[in-house]
Protein backbone atom coordinates (compact mmCIF):
# COMPACT_ATOMS: atom_id res chain seq x y z
CA UNK A 1 0.00 0.00 0.00
CA UNK A 2 3.01 2.45 1.20
CA UNK A 3 4.78 1.31 -2.30
CA UNK A 4 1.61 2.15 -4.35
CA UNK A 5 0.94 5.24 -2.57
CA UNK A 6 4.70 6.48 -3.46
CA UNK A 7 4.03 5.59 -6.97
CA UNK A 8 0.94 7.35 -7.10
CA UNK A 9 2.74 10.79 -5.65
CA UNK A 10 6.18 9.90 -8.11
CA UNK A 11 3.96 9.64 -11.45
CA UNK A 12 1.75 12.88 -10.09
CA UNK A 13 5.01 14.95 -10.19
CA UNK A 14 6.50 13.79 -12.97
CA UNK A 15 3.02 14.89 -15.03
CA UNK A 16 3.05 18.00 -12.98
CA UNK A 17 6.90 18.91 -14.23
CA UNK A 18 6.40 17.50 -17.46
CA UNK A 19 2.98 19.74 -17.81
CA UNK A 20 4.79 22.40 -16.48
CA UNK A 21 8.12 22.80 -18.30
CA UNK A 22 6.22 22.04 -21.66
CA UNK A 23 4.32 25.33 -20.53
CA UNK A 24 6.89 27.40 -19.59
CA UNK A 25 8.98 26.52 -22.30
CA UNK A 26 6.35 27.29 -24.86
CA UNK A 27 5.84 30.39 -23.32
CA UNK A 28 9.25 31.76 -22.97
CA UNK A 29 11.12 29.98 -25.67
CA UNK A 30 10.28 32.79 -28.19
CA UNK A 31 11.10 35.43 -25.57
CA UNK A 32 14.83 33.78 -25.24
CA UNK A 33 17.68 32.92 -27.38
CA UNK A 34 21.19 32.28 -27.29
CA UNK A 35 22.75 31.24 -24.34
CA UNK A 36 18.98 31.62 -21.80
CA UNK A 37 17.61 28.88 -23.78
CA UNK A 38 20.43 26.70 -23.88
CA UNK A 39 20.73 27.21 -20.36
CA UNK A 40 16.97 26.48 -19.76
CA UNK A 41 16.92 23.66 -22.09
CA UNK A 42 19.92 22.15 -20.00
CA UNK A 43 17.72 23.17 -16.25
CA UNK A 44 14.81 20.70 -18.05
CA UNK A 45 17.01 18.16 -19.33
CA UNK A 46 19.09 17.37 -16.14
CA UNK A 47 15.68 17.26 -14.34
CA UNK A 48 14.27 14.62 -16.26
CA UNK A 49 17.51 12.48 -16.16
CA UNK A 50 17.61 13.14 -12.47
CA UNK A 51 13.64 11.90 -12.20
CA UNK A 52 14.51 9.00 -14.30
CA UNK A 53 17.14 7.99 -12.34
CA UNK A 54 15.00 8.31 -9.09
CA UNK A 55 12.02 6.21 -10.45
CA UNK A 56 14.41 3.54 -11.57
CA UNK A 57 16.13 3.19 -7.66
CA UNK A 58 12.63 3.34 -6.98
CA UNK A 59 11.66 0.51 -9.14
CA UNK A 60 15.11 -1.71 -7.96
CA UNK A 61 14.16 -0.73 -4.23
CA UNK A 62 10.73 -2.10 -4.77
CA UNK A 63 11.86 -5.22 -6.04
CA UNK A 64 13.66 -5.91 -3.31
CA UNK A 65 17.40 -4.99 -4.68
CA UNK A 66 19.89 -2.95 -2.76
CA UNK A 67 19.81 0.26 -3.94
CA UNK A 68 23.70 0.24 -3.51
CA UNK A 69 26.30 -2.93 -4.25
CA UNK A 70 29.82 -3.76 -4.78
CA UNK A 71 29.87 -2.89 -8.49
CA UNK A 72 27.73 0.44 -8.47
CA UNK A 73 29.99 1.96 -6.01
CA UNK A 74 33.29 1.09 -8.11
CA UNK A 75 30.99 2.71 -11.35
CA UNK A 76 30.29 5.75 -8.82
CA UNK A 77 34.17 6.62 -7.59
CA UNK A 78 35.45 5.85 -11.30
CA UNK A 79 32.56 8.05 -12.89
CA UNK A 80 33.03 11.12 -10.08
CA UNK A 81 36.92 10.60 -10.84
CA UNK A 82 36.34 11.48 -14.60
CA UNK A 83 33.74 13.74 -13.76
CA UNK A 84 35.90 15.71 -11.60
CA UNK A 85 39.02 15.98 -14.28
CA UNK A 86 36.53 16.62 -16.80
CA UNK A 87 34.63 20.09 -14.56
CA UNK A 88 38.01 21.40 -13.62
CA UNK A 89 39.18 21.70 -17.70
CA UNK A 90 35.45 23.09 -17.89
CA UNK A 91 36.12 25.66 -14.79
CA UNK A 92 39.00 26.28 -16.75
CA UNK A 93 37.75 27.54 -19.72
CA UNK A 94 34.52 29.18 -17.81
CA UNK A 95 36.87 31.52 -16.69
CA UNK A 96 39.34 31.72 -19.57
CA UNK A 97 35.97 33.10 -22.24
CA UNK A 98 34.68 35.08 -18.86
CA UNK A 99 34.18 38.15 -21.17
CA UNK A 100 31.89 36.18 -23.55
CA UNK A 101 29.33 35.75 -20.90
CA UNK A 102 26.77 38.43 -19.84
CA UNK A 103 27.00 38.56 -16.22
CA UNK A 104 28.52 36.13 -13.74
CA UNK A 105 25.17 34.86 -12.44
CA UNK A 106 25.02 33.05 -15.80
CA UNK A 107 28.05 31.84 -15.63
CA UNK A 108 28.59 29.90 -12.28
CA UNK A 109 24.88 28.81 -12.91
CA UNK A 110 25.93 27.79 -16.59
CA UNK A 111 29.29 26.14 -15.23
CA UNK A 112 27.39 24.03 -12.43
CA UNK A 113 24.57 23.12 -14.61
CA UNK A 114 27.36 22.10 -16.95
CA UNK A 115 29.01 20.18 -14.36
CA UNK A 116 26.00 17.96 -13.37
CA UNK A 117 25.39 17.39 -17.34
CA UNK A 118 29.01 16.08 -16.98
CA UNK A 119 28.68 14.39 -13.93
CA UNK A 120 25.76 12.33 -16.05
CA UNK A 121 27.67 11.54 -18.94
CA UNK A 122 30.38 10.15 -17.10
CA UNK A 123 28.52 8.12 -15.05
CA UNK A 124 26.59 6.74 -18.50
CA UNK A 125 29.97 6.44 -20.51
CA UNK A 126 31.44 4.80 -17.42
CA UNK A 127 28.88 2.01 -16.98
CA UNK A 128 28.78 1.27 -20.85
CA UNK A 129 32.69 0.90 -20.95
CA UNK A 130 33.20 -0.75 -17.55
CA UNK A 131 35.10 -4.08 -17.82
CA UNK A 132 37.74 -4.82 -15.66
CA UNK B 1 54.48 -6.12 -22.51
CA UNK B 2 50.61 -5.32 -22.08
CA UNK B 3 49.10 -6.45 -19.03
CA UNK B 4 46.50 -9.02 -19.28
CA UNK B 5 43.22 -8.31 -18.89
CA UNK B 6 39.76 -10.35 -17.96
CA UNK B 7 41.58 -13.78 -17.22
CA UNK B 8 38.59 -14.64 -15.26
CA UNK B 9 35.82 -16.80 -16.88
CA UNK B 10 32.52 -17.89 -15.01
CA UNK B 11 29.50 -20.18 -15.44
CA UNK B 12 26.79 -18.18 -13.70
CA UNK B 13 24.73 -17.65 -17.04
CA UNK B 14 25.00 -21.87 -17.29
CA UNK B 15 24.51 -22.73 -13.38
CA UNK B 16 21.79 -20.16 -13.30
CA UNK B 17 20.00 -22.14 -16.31
CA UNK B 18 20.46 -25.06 -14.69
CA UNK B 19 18.54 -23.95 -11.29
CA UNK B 20 15.98 -21.84 -13.29
CA UNK B 21 17.02 -18.88 -11.59
CA UNK B 22 16.76 -15.37 -13.34
CA UNK B 23 19.21 -12.72 -13.37
CA UNK B 24 16.26 -10.95 -10.44
CA UNK B 25 16.44 -13.84 -8.62
CA UNK B 26 20.04 -14.54 -7.98
CA UNK B 27 20.72 -10.65 -7.75
CA UNK B 28 18.04 -10.82 -4.88
CA UNK B 29 19.97 -13.90 -3.65
CA UNK B 30 23.36 -12.49 -3.04
CA UNK B 31 21.78 -9.16 -2.68
CA UNK B 32 23.28 -7.30 -5.27
CA UNK B 33 21.69 -5.17 -8.08
CA UNK B 34 20.51 -7.12 -11.19
CA UNK B 35 23.47 -5.23 -13.69
CA UNK B 36 26.12 -6.15 -11.55
CA UNK B 37 24.59 -9.88 -12.60
CA UNK B 38 24.70 -8.83 -16.20
CA UNK B 39 27.94 -7.67 -16.23
CA UNK B 40 29.40 -10.99 -14.14
CA UNK B 41 27.95 -12.69 -16.90
CA UNK B 42 29.19 -10.87 -19.71
CA UNK B 43 32.90 -11.50 -17.90
CA UNK B 44 32.86 -7.57 -17.44
CA UNK B 45 33.86 -7.61 -13.73
CA UNK B 46 35.20 -9.82 -11.40
CA UNK B 47 33.50 -10.07 -8.35
CA UNK B 48 35.05 -9.73 -4.64
CA UNK B 49 35.47 -12.65 -2.89
CA UNK B 50 32.59 -12.25 -0.74
CA UNK B 51 30.07 -11.96 -4.00
CA UNK B 52 32.36 -15.26 -5.22
CA UNK B 53 31.60 -16.92 -2.03
CA UNK B 54 28.04 -16.02 -2.00
CA UNK B 55 27.08 -17.08 -5.20
CA UNK B 56 28.82 -20.48 -5.01
CA UNK B 57 26.76 -20.87 -1.78
CA UNK B 58 23.51 -20.44 -4.05
CA UNK B 59 24.95 -22.86 -6.26
CA UNK B 60 26.10 -25.42 -3.56
CA UNK B 61 29.54 -25.27 -5.57
CA UNK B 62 33.02 -23.92 -4.53
CA UNK B 63 34.22 -21.06 -5.80
CA UNK B 64 36.71 -22.46 -7.95
CA UNK B 65 34.05 -24.45 -10.09
CA UNK B 66 32.25 -21.32 -11.31
CA UNK B 67 35.29 -18.90 -11.56
CA UNK B 68 37.78 -20.10 -13.66
CA UNK B 69 41.19 -18.65 -14.08
CA UNK B 70 42.49 -18.35 -17.18
CA UNK B 71 46.27 -18.57 -16.94
CA UNK B 72 48.45 -17.19 -20.12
Amino acid sequence: MKIRRKTIMMTSILIMVLIWGFIIFTNVSSAMEGLDLFIFTLIILIAVIALIQALKTDKDEKAGLPADDELSTRIKYKSGYYAFLVSMYMWLFIFLFNDKFPDNETMLGGGILLSALISFIAKYAVTHKFNE
Amino acid sequence: MPLPTNLMNNRIKELRARHNLTQLDLAKMVDVRRETIVFLEKNKYNPSLKLAYDIAAVFKLTIEEIFIFKEN
